[in-house]
């Protein structure tokens, strides 16, 4: 029974590479599109089943499955394994990996419809190769392993954020998110090996029980601990790395849902949670994981207030909840995060699909240009005030109890700082979230009700916006009547957006009540004070409440409720400045750096190159001489080779 | 004892002569020299009890190479309107090498084991060489014939007039 | 008498000869050094075939002095030619062979 969850895990890791290699390697089928779609969207299917199996028997499971090869021998011992480390945390994140991979691969089929079907494969086979990354990194039995897998979600996410390459914008969103990522992950290398030479292991398990049992040294772990945590901070968007995740949104929608939002962002929790017993060693480093990753909700949540883009609300709010997650993990309770890590998932994989069928719709990502769109897509607007309401953290919705939980964790840990924090992003997130829900699908559309204020009756001719999925932004003002046209995805669109609201539910309801697993989980959140979860609800309504009168009711003027906050509005706007703090960096030091050593590759290193050229070609020139090309100095060339020989002989022999 | 002073006088004229071949002036010369040298090997092979191999460097060598070689310089010298003539360079070093090349191949031949005299040979050899080549040997000897029509064909290639 | 003396002599003819090839100017003069060390060749072959009464030596010998003959006409035929060509026999002008 036990080694069967190591199967069946190993079955849920290798399926998605099985289909990736297919595709990569059989010529003709990746070329195909579509068959090649279904293909790996099956792979991915089976993937979760056996993921999903796997978790059920290891959840009544006394012990965790560790299934590993020798990778790396040396003399007596292996420095490395690879293979899959089967426990409740890693299955359930394997749940979760291959639940939301399938679906938004299921989504993609109908999503990118219009793709050409070279480009389809294509996609494709990244999806694959992501999916097998992200469970190899689930299931990592060692830091080496996970790092390995680490790297290879960067490197998908990258291909797929540049999936569309040929726009320039994507191309740079792709190296941006990949460097940015890079740099953390450097730190995070760092530590890995400053760590494996404390220890002497890379083994997770055993690591566990040296930091059980006492036997690390505690001297330096602080070093390394941050070193771990600034891989976590470049792949988990934390301030000040957040500035790749936004720009990522370049990528399809289904990619941000998957990479994101649910998954490879989360990835940076998910080491920290899987080492939370090594970071519990060192508190102050706790410590600057609480306050970073409170400061991040803030300011992304702050930034998602201000931006017009459906998808860049939404990624602002994925970095703020990863925050969340990190400061539940700074409190010390990584279950908290961990947890929250899982409802997110779901429900932020809900948004950006749901996101992700309005732009489908409307061909456009501005808010400005929706409204309405609960009449044209009811099912649509259902499962996304669905999402949303978890995200605000509304009761019996998904997200309700994990963020209560992170709450209840970051008071008890006597963290009044960033518990503050949070509270005002919980009002924030609900309020950010509805303003999104009303002006995208209540009201009318913004720019149409400005045209026809300001035109006069003038009606621009209707456009069907239907195909218009290379959606550069439109055009302000020139087609805007397009949302009267907008209606419900395909089959294909809406039932995993159904799943997935139906998952959050379930999960909302089953926690709410204390059902099923989670009345074990309960048992932690138990020190938070009672006054605490009427507070965070009532922030929460009072958020919601707030963008129903501005955006909704009219009741209060956007504009003045722009103006009251002007300075930090212009501030966000331009996002802090921390781009252009980065670009400053960037152009001053590196491109300052570049030129110094230009300057010595040019001058010193070339010089000396060109001075041991030129000697050469000048004794080249000398010693051409020899060659006379009369055929008699070769003969004589010969008689002194063989006087030379002769003379060895004698004297070696 | 009529061996030895044969052998010695043969020696003598035949050393000589090559000396005087490479460092004779006159290319003429030199060619003249080359005859006695060859004929000099006649004799040598006379002594070896090879009286066809004598006849046929007689014929070949003596006959036929100085034949052509004197051809040949009459030709050029006609060709180029002066006399062609003889110089050598690098002489020291030539020496020097050809030199050390001969004492260590004396040196060799001084530790091998040489026979002291040689066997009887009742047979006659020239008939017996005969038997061999147009039996055992004749494969060699019919390839030796078409080396000597290549050859003869590529002299005419080469040399032929110009168009 | 042994065959020591027949083999020396055969030893310096061709040293000989080697000496003529690596020093003389003109290329019939080289062609003739090559001739001498042919010959010591020849003597050396007939010596060892007396000495050790094999009469395949002596086929050998008449092998080699037809393949000599030959070799002796093209290398003859070759002078003329480069002559034609470069206008002299002498070899320190012949650098055909430089790059």
């Amino acid at each position: 029974m036990m080694a069967n969850s190591g199967a069946l895990a190993l079955i849920a890791w290798l399926l998605p590479i099985f289909s990736f290699l297919v595709l990569a390697i059989v010529f003709p089928f990746r070329r195909l599109g579509r068959p090649a779609a279904w293909f790996s969207t099956l792979c991915a299917a089976g993937a979760f089943a056996s993921a999903v199996l796997a978790w059920r028997i290891q959840s009544v499971a006394a012990h965790p499955v560790h299934l590993v090869w020798p990778w790396l021998p040396t003399a007596g011992k292996t420095i490395a394994d690879v293979g899959v480390l089967v426990d409740a945390q890693s299955t359930i994140m394997l749940c979760l990996v291959s639940l939301v991979a399938f679906l938004v691969q299921f989504y993609s089929v109908g999503y990118l419809h219009d793709e050409p079907a070279p480009a389809l494969g294509r996609y494709y086979a990244y999806q694959s190769l992501f999916a097998f990354s992200m469970m190899g990194l689930a299931l990592a039995p060692n830091l080496l392993q996970l790092f390995m897998c680490w790297e290879l979600v960067g490197l998908c996410s990258y291909l797929l954020i540049g999936f569309w390459y040929q726009r320039p914008s994507a191309a740079r969103a792709a190296v941006k998110a990949f460097w940015i990522t890079k740099a953390g992950d450097v730190g995070m290398l760092v530590g890995i090996v400053m760590l494996y030479r404390l220890a002497g292991t890379f083994d997770i398990t055993e690591l566990h029980s040296m930091a059980a049992s006492n036997a690390l040294p505690l001297a330096g772990l602080s070093i390394i601990t941050f070193c771990l945590y600034l891989g976590a901070m470049g792949k988990s968007a934390q301030f000040p790395f957040h500035v790749w995740l936004p720009d990522a949104m370049e990528g399809p929608t289904p990619v941000s849902a998957l990479i994101h939002a649910a998954t490879m962002v989360t990835a940076g929790v998910y080491l920290l949670v899987r080492t939370d017993w090594l970071f519990a060693l060192t508190p102050n480093v706790l410590l600057i994981v609480a306050w970073i990753g409170a400061f991040t909700a803030l300011l992304a949540a702050v930034l998602a207030c201000v931006q017009d883009d459906i998808k860049r609300v939404l990624a602002y709010s994925t970095v703020s909840q990863l925050g969340y997650m990190m400061t539940a993990i700074g409190a010390g309770v990584a279950s908290a995060g961990f947890l929250h890590l899982l409802t997110h998932g779901l429900f932020k994989a809900l948004l950006f699909l749901g996101a992700g069928a309005v732009i489908h719709a409307v061909g456009s990502n501005d808010l400005p240009n929706m409204g309405g769109l609960a009449r044209r897509m009811p099912q649509t607007a259902l499962v996304f005030i669905i999402g949303t309401l978890s995200l605000a953290g509304i009761p019996i919705f998904g997200g309700y109890v994990s963020k209560e939980e992170i709450l209840g964790a970051v008071w008890g840990a006597h963290l009044t700082g960033p518990f503050l924090l949070l509270m005002l992003v919980a009002g924030l997130t609900a309020f950010y979230m509805f303003r999104v829900v009303f002006l995208a699908f209540f009201g009318t559309p913004a720019r149409v009700a400005a045209v026809a204020h300001a035109g006069a009756g003038h009606t621009t001719p209707p456009r069907v916006a239907h195909a218009a999925l290379h959606n550069e932004a439109v055009v302000e003002g020139a087609h805007v009547n397009e949302t009267p046209h907008a209606h419900e995805p395909p089959a294909t669109m809406l039932l995993p957006l159904w799943v997935l609201a139906v998952g959050t539910m379930v999960v909302g309801v089953m926690s709410t009540f204390h059902l099923g697993g989670f009345a074990a989980a309960e048992a932690a959140g138990e020190t938070a004070p009672g006054w605490l979860t009427p507070t965070a609800v009532g922030v929460a309504l009072a958020g919601i409440a707030l963008a129903w009168a501005t955006y909704q009711m009219r009741a209060v003027n956007p504009e003045s409720l722009a103006n009251a906050f002007g300075p930090i509005r212009s501030a966000a706007l331009r996002k802090f400045w921390i781009d252009d703090i980065f670009e400053g960096i960037y152009s001053f030091v590196l491109l300052g750096f570049s030129r110094i050593v230009g300057w010595i590759d040019r001058y010193l290193v070339d010089g000396v190159l060109n001075l041991l050229s030129d000697w050469t070609v000048q004794a080249g020139d000398e010693l051409r001489g020899i060659q006379t090309g009369k055929p008699q100095d070769y003969v004589y060339g010969i008689g002194a080779g063989v006087l030379v020989l002769i003379l060895l002989m004698r004297l070696v022999f | 004892m009529t061996e030895q002073i044969t052998f010695a006088a043969l020696a003598i004229i035949l050393v000589g002569s090559a000396l005087a071949v490479v460092l004779s002036k006159n290319l003429f010369h030199a060619v003249l020299w080359l005859a006695l040298a060859l004929t000099g090997t006649a004799g040598v092979f006379l002594l070896l009890d090879a009286e066809f191999l004598a006849a046929v460097q007689l014929l070949l060598y003596a006959g036929g190479i100085i034949t052509i070689v004197v051809f040949a310089i009459v030709v050029t010298e006609r060709l180029i309107g002066e006399r062609l003539t003889q110089t050598n360079m690098r002489i020291g070093g030539g020496a020097l090498i050809s030199l050390v090349l001969l004492g260590f191949i004396v040196n060799v031949l001084r530790k091998s084991p040489l026979p002291a005299a040689r066997p009887e040979m009742s047979v006659d050899l020239t008939r017996v060489l005969g038997e061999l080549v147009l039996t055992r040997y004749v494969l060699p000897f019919e390839l030796l014939a078409v080396l000597m029509l290549a050859g003869m064909l590529g002299a005419i290639y080469f040399a032929r007039p110009e168009d | 008498m042994g065959l020591e003396p027949y083999l020396f002599l055969s030893a310096t003819v061709f040293c000989i000869g080697l000496f003529g090839v690596m020093t003389r100017r003109n290329t019939i003069g080289i062609l003739l050094g090559i001739e001498l060390m042919m010959n010591a060749v020849n003597i050396n072959l007939v010596a060892f075939a007396r000495y050790t009464a094999m009469a395949a030596g002596f086929v050998f010998t008449v092998f080699t002095i037809c393949i000599t003959v030959t070799e002796a006409a093209l290398g003859l035929a070759i002078v003329i030619l480069l002559f034609r060509v470069r206008r002299t026999v002498m070899a320190d002008h012949l650098d055909l062979l430089k790059g």
